[in-house]
Order: structure tokens, then sequence, then C-alpha cells
């Protein structure tokens, strides 16, 4: 356990940015959660008698348009952005990964599965013809405004980088040995495709989710600033943008410049735990940077 | 290969491609809630209206003759009314859409202008301040909302400084707009000669492009940087400076050579730009069709959507056969 804190200090010194990252979701998902007791009011309660306040000692960000206090409504925000955008990932990633393992298992054989596969691909070339913001409203549109919709339609919009990401992995790994060996001992597909074959390509998923989860942010409170997702009074940072809109033209720069300070900084934050995993699953990239590290390190990472 | 079979077997592709999103649309139509001659007609229709309309899509038919139909009508140049602006959605399409062009063009050339030249220097010397720059800035770009960006742009050089117009549309209101030739302000205006109309469409035009300039340039960044760098390493750039070529003939035929990638970024980031700038566009009221296209999920009003999403995603379709035909031109590999 020691032995890797350790490394993990050096990586971390050695590439700040990586700790840089995990700072910042660490940080914004702490803060998300004690939101309750850090809040100094109350994020859906407006005090009409005290609206565009300038930031001060009572309002730390200052109140908007109708009098609610901005810093609370910033720091509520991200409990339902991250969990909306985590929801949409995560099914995206497990359904499209799923699938992306079949086509890619089942891809240039014989037989009725290959053509499903090739169909299933085709389609996905299809569905990412399409704009992505304007096919995600029209999803909400469609299947009515809520926050499950907005999950959905992240989940839709998501699913085909996955589905050619887990293909192309695949795609390779089919013919190694011992895929081979496993289907020669006599499993069946799917089990060698569940116990083999994906978690042998999980690597570039992984990192993919968690640049993914910054995008989702973006998504939803995109959806929200122009009102096809979260809907005010709930704290959500696109539509607290939004809010400010009108203000910006006047002068009152707060209301939109705090949320989106924190949604760009959380954004970011994703981003660069993704590149972190890009490295760290990565067998050669991680071999790179141990040979940067002292040998202590190296070894240790080698066992795991 | 030759040119012409090239060029052949690349359009042989466009027809199917063309025939999925048609397919897509017509069936998200069936999937949405509700009679699709209401929601054409709008909330105003009359019962009578709404049932001629019903016989003339051939609502009553089996699906498939239903998209036969769609199909035919669409060949026709008939995309279907929109109920809020009671026009035909193909004449506010063409109306609308050169606006949208315009924008994310001139986004585009900014982005171009950032992204390869710092990719290029940050390529060439990995160890400089230029490089870190860089570094932090291909990071960062993509992290940060265009529509806030937009906005922050909008109370410094708008609300504060007083140096551009305000976010209020293409041109000033005060200004009549060229005669439409091309529907993009700017050279509409220098085609007539009108030098005022010119100098207040670009003046609208430099915060949107600014915004979507500023973020869209971290993907050509990041792809010229690694493209480059890997070709700078190859041996042909090895050969080169152990020949004693200039540095700078180096560093220029490693471009070259690094230029099919770049292009194909290019070009699918130009395909997502048409709709990925409606955020910038609602926010400078800029009257685009995308814009359009929010406007008519917003208020269920369904043809403006579909008509938009048909041409942006024939604007990809193109955009993605120019790219094609550049690589025919700059990567000498894909003639033999």
């Amino acid at each position: 356990m020691r032995d890797y804190l350790d490394l993990a200090w050096r990586i971390a010194l050695a590439r700040p940015r990586f700790a840089l990252g995990y700072f910042i979701v660490a940080a914004v998902t702490t803060v998300a959660l004690l939101a309750p007791w850090i809040a100094p009011y109350s994020p859906i309660t407006a005090d009409p008698t005290r609206f565009l306040e300038p930031p001060s000692w009572d309002h730390w960000f200052g109140t908007d348009a109708v009098g609610m206090d901005i810093f609370s409504r910033t720091i509520y925000a991200p409990r339902v952005d991250l969990t909306i955008a985590i929801l949409g990932t995560l099914i995206s990633a497990v359904l499209g990964s799923l699938i992306g393992a079949l086509v890619g298992f089942y891809s240039d054989r014989r037989g009725i599965r290959s053509a499903v596969s090739y169909g299933v691909m085709r389609a996905a070339d299809v569905l990412q013809a399409f704009p992505v913001f304007v096919f995600a409203i029209a999803l909400v549109a469609s299947l009515g405004q809520s926050l499950h919709t907005v999950v959905l339609a992240i989940a839709f919009v998501n699913a085909p980088i996955y589905l050619r990401l887990m293909r192309a992995q695949v795609l390779t790994i089919r013919g190694m040995r011992y895929v081979e060996a496993a289907q020669v001992a006599g499993l069946s597909d799917l089990h060698t495709i569940l116990r083999h074959v994906i978690p042998n390509a999980m690597a570039p998923v992984l990192a993919q989710i968690s640049v993914n989860i910054g995008w989702s942010i973006l998504l939803t409170s995109a959806l929200s600033f122009i009102g096809a997702g979260v809907r005010p009074p709930t704290p959500e940072w696109g539509s607290m943008i939004a809010m400010g809109f009108q203000n910006i033209v006047t002068g009152q720069w707060w209301p939109s410049l705090y949320p989106g300070l924190a949604l760009s900084v959380t954004v970011f934050g994703f981003a660069l735990v993704g590149s972190s995993i890009e490295v760290l699953a990565d067998p050669i990239k991680r071999r790179a940077l141990v040979a940067e590290l002292r040998p202590r390190g190296a070894a240790v990472l080698h066992r795991a | 290969m030759h040119f012409a079979t090239y060029i052949g077997r690349r359009l042989l592709f466009i027809a199917p491609q063309l025939l999925g999103i048609v397919l897509v649309s017509f069936l998200l139509i069936k999937t949405i809630p509700g009679d699709p001659a209401v929601l054409m007609l709008g909330p105003t229709a009359t019962p009578e209206s709404i049932a001629s309309l019903r016989a003339k899509m051939g609502l009553d038919q089996p699906i498939p003759a239903q998209f036969a139909i769609y199909v035919k009508s669409l060949l026709r140049g008939d995309l279907g009314t929109s109920w809020q602006t009671t026009k035909p959605v193909l004449d506010d399409l063409v109306q609308r859409f050169p606006a949208t062009v315009e924008l994310v063009t001139f986004g585009l050339l900014m982005a171009i202008a950032i992204g390869v030249p710092l990719g290029v220097a940050s390529a060439v010397n990995p160890k400089g301040w230029l490089a870190r720059v860089a570094d932090f800035y291909g990071l960062s770009a993509g992290a940060v909302p265009d529509f806030w960006l937009a906005l922050v742009f909008i109370y410094v050089f708008y609300t504060v400084l007083g140096w551009l117009p305000a976010p209020l549309g293409r041109i000033d209101l005060s200004i009549i707009p060229p005669r439409q030739v091309t529907g993009i302000y700017t050279i509409d205006a220098l085609l007539a000669h009108d030098w005022q109309a010119f100098v207040s469409s670009a003046s609208h035009l430099v915060l949107p492009v600014a915004t979507l300039g500023l973020i869209n340039a971290g993907p050509i960044l990041k792809m010229t940087h690694a493209t480059v760098e890997r070709m700078l390493q190859s041996d042909f750039s090895r050969y080169e400076v152990l020949s004693g070529m200039p540095r700078s003939h180096v560093v220029r035929s490693a471009l070259r050579n690094a230029l099919p990638s770049i292009v194909t970024i290019i070009g699918v980031l130009y395909g997502f730009l048409i709709g990925g700038a409606v955020l910038v566009e609602i926010v400078f009221s800029w009257g685009g069709a995308g814009q359009y296209a929010v406007q008519g999920v917003l208020n269920s009003d369904i043809y403006p959507v579909l008509g938009f999403v048909l041409f942006s995603a024939i604007f990809s379709l193109v955009v993605y056969l120019i790219v094609d035909l550049i690589y025919f031109a700059i990567d000498p590999r894909i003639g033999h």
C-alpha cells in the first residue's frame, strides 16, 4: 500500500497536471456532496428585495435577477450536472461497448451475425452524420422534457463513440492466442467476449469515459442554456448562465460569470483525468512515464 | 488510380448515405408524438385543412408508402412548411443557411490561423515557452462553454469598452443589408461596393467568430502538433537534416507530409460546426439556420428541424468530398 502511495506521489510530482485533474474532480464532487452544509442560503429561495446585488460579504458571488444567492446555487449545481453527465456517459459506455464488442467479434465472418454487424456500423455512420446538439434537443423535445430524457439523449448521442472504440479494439484482440485458446477450450462466444475480450479492450474506453463526462456536462448545460434541459429554479450552471444573459448587456456580470467559471474548471478537471488514464492504462505510455521516475517506482508498477 | 474513377467511386457512396439520413429523419417524424399534419399546420389549424393535408401526405397509407411519398416530395424540393413563419422550410433555409455558413467559415479560418502555427511551433521546439502555452491552451480550450465565452466577450467589448456593436444580428438595424447574391453579407457588400454595410457586417462578425475560433482551435492544434512531431522524427526528416538542409526546409517538408491529417481534422470540424455553432448563433441573435432549427424544436415546429438536419448532413457530405479531393491533390500516394 505504502509503495503505491509513494508511486502516486512520484507521478503527481512528474506530471502535476494529472494531480491537478484529480484534485479538481475530487474538490467539485466533495463540494457538491456537502453543498447543504456549505451553502449560506437556500439555492431555490429568492429574496425579492435583494436582486442583482454585486458580490459582497453577505453574498460572495452576488445575487441574480430574482434575488437568489449565486454562490449557493453555483455549489449546488454540480449535484444536477454531474449526476446527469455521469449517468448518461455510463449508460452509453456500457451499451456502446457491449454492442461494439459483439460487432467487432463477429464482423468479417460469414453468416447472419456478420451481416447484422455491418448493418449496425452503417447505422452508426448515419447517426453520426446528424448534428449532435440539434439531435440531442430533438430527442429531448420528442421524448418530453425531464431529467430522464436529458440523460437518455446524452447516452444516445455518445453511444456511437464507444461502439467504434470497442469494435476497433476487439478487431485486434480477437486474433490473439488467448482468445483462440478460450474458444478451442470450448467456451461459448458470449463467455469468451465477456471474460477474455472485453477486459483486455477496456483501457481506451476508461480514458474516454472521463473525457466524455466533461463533454456531457457541457452538453447538459448547453441544453439547459436554451431551455431544453434543466429548468430554473433548479440550480444548474447552464440555466444560471442563461438567467444572467440579459444582465450582461446592462453591466451585471456576476450572475453569468461564476457558474461559467465553475463549469469550465470542472470540465477541464475531467479532461485532465482522462489524459492521465490514457497514459496510465496504456502499457507502452505507462512504461515511458515510469522510466522517467526512479527505479523503485518501476518495480511496483511492473508488479501491478 | 485515375482522377475520374476516384471521384466516381467517391460519389457512388453519397447516394446510400443520403438515403440513410432521409430514412432516419423520416423515422424521427414518426416517433414524435402527435399528428405530423397537425405539427405542420400548427395550433391554429382547422379540422378540414388537417384532413386535406393528411390525405396529401398519405398519412392514411402504410408506412413504406408514406416513406415513398416523403422521398418524392423531398426530391421536388418540398421540405414541408414551418407553422411559425408560415413559409416553406426550403425558402426559410435558403435565406438563413448562408448566415450560418458565413459565421462558421470565418470561425474555422480563425481556428486554423491559431491552431496550425501553434501546433507547428510546439512540435519544432517542444521545450520552448510557446509549446507550454500551446499545451495548456489545447487542454483548456475544449473545456470552456462557447455560449459563456461569448457572453464574457460581449461584456468586455460591448458593455464596458463599447468597441463593438450590440449582439443583435448580423448588421446594424439602420443599415439596409446588401442585395443577396451569396447571402454572405460581407461578400455581398463588397460586390455591391457598399462600404458602410461591409464595415457594419464585419464588426458584427468579430465577437462570434473570435468565440468559435478560440474554442475550436484546440483539436487542430493537437492534431498539427502530433503529426508534425511524428514527421520530424521519421526517416525522411532525419535524412534531410543529415544532408544539411536548412531547418526551415525540414520543417516545411514535415508540415507538407502532415497535411492530410490536418486537412481531415479541419474537414470534420467544419461539418461539426454547422450544427455546433447553434449556441453562438443564439447568443448573438444571428438569425442563422441553427437558431431557426432550435426555435423549431422548442415550439414543436418539426419541419424546420428536419430541413436543417438534411441541409447540414448534405453540407458535411460535400465537405468530406472536398476533403477527399484535397487528399488527391496533396498526397501523391493516393494517385498511384
